[in-house]
């Protein structure tokens, strides 16, 4: 992730010897010609653009929506902002920055906030005191700090939020991934929270980055996969650069090395049992950032893709009783096309092109391109970045939180994605890089992507250090809002406009026979001429949580005709409910006819 | 009469005796004689050391008297003997640089009118960063013949330059397609339409220039590797597999070959192939630094 990371172009030409000879000329050149032998008008195009039409008051404006609006600091009262503590040892977690997540922790139907911050441990100590925030939806467009009394303060250095519902009481739990140790806060159903890790025996140490709350071996129970990071430590930090002022930058991973993700089991009496290794999670080493749960073969069983950096991505093909089996390399999904292992960050799943078959997403840093993977339906997926526009568009760019999601309800998945590059002083070695990048909206109609960040609003012209990604309609209007977080700085809150010109219906699941929080679920639903279909996925993003409930975008047909669904094992069972309203959330209970 | 091994013992004493003495005359200056005692007894000394302080003071000599052909062939030798040594490393760039230097001289005080000269005043300003400049000048050479082989492509490495990371690669594209009109057997030039085909997802033509690249070249291993990349991006993987595993026999080394051929194999149905060169990938990418991975770093402990 972090570092110089752009790739020198190799010489070709230059020097006189070497561009007599034709065989010097052409070794390695299928490197040698780096991504700037690109045609970059599409990035030029879209963002850029969007940044000059944005300035001009042509996004934005009062006469034309923008998609989005930034809720300023003075509206929501969220006055907090990260800190990194960013130090001259440059410690590799100062640049990573932290998550962040929408939930209900008061089941009042209104989407809560929580944010990471860092926090003491051997590499920092901060100079006063830092603490992570629980904002309480005050369901008018403001929130109110409840961290205090509910108790979720953090312990160390934090770096990202899963949020379930473990023990299956109906409240939402938050695991918090930290460095050194990470922690469970069981929800105590009065607004405050308790820290069970101990008991529960996921502290989970080392470096914790990502986390995802899933049920792998569909006993009704929420397990948890903990994404682990590089073997670091204060004691291991590397020096990386020159030695003369200013020469030194943030390192890249590769100088760590791999660790093992964290499986735990669910024993369902607030205990977990650490299977990493028996589950055949722990045979693969990586560094890794971001995760997905989601069922990418169709068998009923879910998977996990993880996004790893400097180290292959690993997909965990759950293979049943327990065993998952790292197939990410045959699978197309684990190297870029030379064999190489890029720099997996943030990372999403989700079926684009509604053919029945889960498709995959992550971001890399500068020169690497972004991956847009289409599932071959066999187990395998071929990378589709640079024929959808995406892989050029994202050529220089570092991406981490990403989602897809259909942000104007028209039925499609869209894409979005957070972007900065991981290294403070980038921007002094690499003057092409930026160490701000905007924000990346693509509109998708299930076959081909349209870069539309330029008209999403001043808040996708603003460069920003952007880190966390999370999705939540915190004004329950139906349209998908977004937070974001930025490295060592203050939080976006967008709204979204798009999504309230169509119809949509929401849904919160809760499963019975099956986990509670319906990860795994497959809704389908017929409007009309459109028949789609939406995967309750775990996780997805980087570092971060996301409001539980589905929103199902229906253009601008004004009445569903049915809808389904297919409840995770150990329920397993289709559900149909017919003549549902539209635009307003319902809630569908695995077993029970009807929704409420 | 002395014979068998004690004679040839002999014969080495006395070669070793001649040779320091060689060594000793080129400290002195004495080049001209050093050179012809060491051209006569260098093929009978046996002692590594005193061969290569011999070979050494041979190079060293030769240059300090023009006598190219000597230093050459020395300094040929002493790669091949000795080819990790930083003095003959040193000496060898040091040499050979000033080789070139003369032959430019050369050029251009014998055929200063000549395309090849102008072509190498472009080539030096493009070592300088002046590409505008060599741009300049090559398209004089084509307003003088435009059908002079060599210089659209060289004109496309400018454009491709100017574009940098982000810049629109039409215009390189144009040159490239103008040097292969220009000259057909131009293998250089297919490979980087097809490498810009390659990179556009532009499959079909990928697929063709690589070939062209290919056939006017056997020897062009990254031809076969591209092709069958390209070949593989379209879907194509039962026809993937014959370049790739003809790249990985020529480049035995590179993980890049090993990873796109297990990916063809895989995906054909082929698991062992694929578990085969899966392992090899791995095992070669443990041996050395891939020049394909881009996050090596440059990191040094303090």
């Amino acid at each position: 992730m972090t570092g110089h990371r752009s790739r020198g172009r190799a010489q070709s030409g230059s020097g006189i010897f070497q561009s007599v000879s034709q065989a010097l000329t052409r070794r390695g050149l299928l490197r040698a010609m780096g991504i700037g032998s690109l045609g970059f008008s599409g990035l030029r195009n879209s963002w850029a653009s969007g940044i000059t039409r944005a300035v001009s008051g042509q996004v934005g404006s009062a006469d034309s929506l923008a998609f989005f609006d930034q809720v300023p600091a003075s509206k929501s009262k969220i006055n907090w902002s990260h800190t990194a503590g960013i130090s001259p040892e440059m410690y590799l977690p100062e640049t990573v920055g932290a998550g962040c997540a929408f939930l209900d922790y008061d089941n009042d139907g209104w989407m809560d906030i929580y944010l990471v911050n860092s926090g003491p441990c051997d590499f920092y100590k901060p100079a006063s005191p830092l603490r992570n925030a629980l904002y309480r939806n005050n369901r008018d467009g403001t929130f109110a700090d409840v961290t205090e009394k509910a108790g979720v303060p953090g312990t160390a250095y934090g770096m990202g939020v899963a949020v379930g519902d473990y023990n299956g009481d109906g409240l939402q739990d938050i695991y918090l991934t930290q460095y050194p140790n990470s922690i469970l806060y069981r929800n105590n159903g009065d607004g405050t929270f308790t820290d069970v890790t101990a008991k529960a025996g996921v502290a989970a140490p080392g470096w914790a980055t990502s986390a995802v709350w899933f049920d792998y071996d569909n006993d009704g129970r929420l397990d948890l996969f903990v994404c682990r990071f590089a073997d670091f430590s204060k004691t291991k930090n590397v020096y990386c650069g020159g030695h003369g002022a200013g020469e030194r930058y943030y390192c890249k991973p590769n100088v760590f090395a791999p660790m093992p993700s964290w499986l735990f089991h669910n024993n369902g009496d607030g205990t977990f049992r650490d299977v990493s290794k028996e589950s055949g999670i722990a045979a693969s080493l990586g560094k890794a950032w971001g995760v997905v749960a989601a069922d990418i073969n169709n068998d009923g069983l879910t998977d996990l893709f993880v996004a790893s950096d400097t180290a292959p991505n690993s997909l965990f093909v759950n293979r049943g009783k327990g065993r998952f089996e790292d197939t990410g390399v045959l699978a197309g999904v684990a190297y870029n096309s030379f064999g190489v292992a890029r720099s997996g960050m943030g990372v999403d799943a989700a079926d684009f092109d509604q053919d029945g078959w889960i498709d995959l997403f992550v971001d890399n840093v500068d020169h690497e391109m972004y991956s847009l993977y289409r599932s071959n339906k066999d187990g395998s997926f071929d990378d589709i970045a640079v024929a959808a526009g995406i892989g050029s568009t994202t050529a220089m760019m570092s991406g981490w939180g990403v989602k897809f999601f259909d942000y104007n309800n028209d039925g499609d998945f869209d894409l979005l994605i957070c972007n900065g590059h991981p290294d403070t002083t980038i921007e002094a070695h690499h003057p092409g890089i930026r160490y701000r990048e905007p924000l990346l909206l693509f509109e998708g109609d299930g076959k081909s992507w349209k870069n539309v960040s330029g008209l999403c609003g001043p808040a996708f012209a603003r460069p920003i250090a952007g880190r966390g990604l999370a999705l939540g309609d915190f004004d329950n209007d139906g349209s998908v809002d977004v937070l974001i977080t930025a490295n060592d700085g203050v939080p976006l809150l967008l709204r979204n406009n798009a999504g309230r010109r169509n119809h949509w219906l929401g849904i919160k699941l809760v499963g019975t026979r099956s986990n509670i929080d319906a990860i795994g679920a497959l809704i389908t639903y017929k409007v009309g001429d459109l028949v789609r279909q939406r995967s309750k996925t775990g996780g997805g993003s980087y570092l971060s949580s996301h409001d539980p409930r589905l929103v199902l975008g229906l253009g601008n047909r004004a009445r569903i005709d049915w809808l389904e669904v297919k409840w995770p094992l150990p329920g397993g069972k289709i559900q149909r409910v017919t003549n549902p309203p539209i635009d307003q959330y319902i809630t569908i209970t695995e077993g029970q006819n009807g929704w409420k | 009469m002395v014979t068998g091994p004690l004679a040839q013992q002999s014969h080495n004493g006395a070669a070793t005796t001649s040779v320091q003495a060689a060594i000793d005359m080129v400290a002195t200056g004495n080049c001209a004689e050093a050179l012809l005692a060491l051209k006569r007894e260098l093929p009978h000394t046996t002692d590594k050391q005193l061969r290569y302080r011999a070979e050494m003071a041979q190079v060293r000599c030769a240059m300090a008297v023009d006598d190219e052909q000597t230093a050459t062939t020395a300094l040929l030798k002493l790669r091949h003997e000795a080819p990790d040594d930083p003095e003959v490393l040193y000496i060898t760039t040091h040499y050979f640089s000033e080789l070139g230097m003369r032959a430019s001289q050369q050029l251009e005080a014998r055929a200063p009118a000549s395309y090849q000269a102008r072509k190498l005043q472009a080539e030096s300003l493009e070592s300088q960063g002046r590409n505008d400049e060599a741009a300049a000048v090559y398209r004089a050479i084509l307003e003088n013949d435009p059908k002079t082989p060599g210089i659209h492509y060289r004109l496309g490495q400018i454009e491709l330059a100017k574009a940098g990371d982000a810049g629109p690669t039409a215009d390189a594209k144009k040159e490239f397609q103008l040097e292969t009109e220009v000259d057909p057997s131009n293998a250089s030039a297919h490979f980087v339409l097809g490498e810009l085909a390659r990179r556009n997802s532009e499959w079909d033509e990928a697929v063709e220039q690589f070939s062209s690249a290919a056939k006017l070249d056997v020897g062009f291993s990254e031809a076969y590797l591209a092709l069958g990349m390209s070949f593989a991006g379209s879907g194509k993987f039962i026809n993937a597999i014959q370049p790739l595993e003809r790249y990985v026999k020529m480049q035995p080394n590179d993980p890049a070959g090993h990873y796109q051929l297990a990916m063809a194999y895989s995906r054909t149905g082929n698991k062992e192939g694929a578990a085969r060169e899966l392992a090899l990938q791995t095992k070669v990418a443990k041996n050395g630094l891939s020049a394909t991975d881009t996050t090596q770093g440059h990191s040094v402990r303090p």
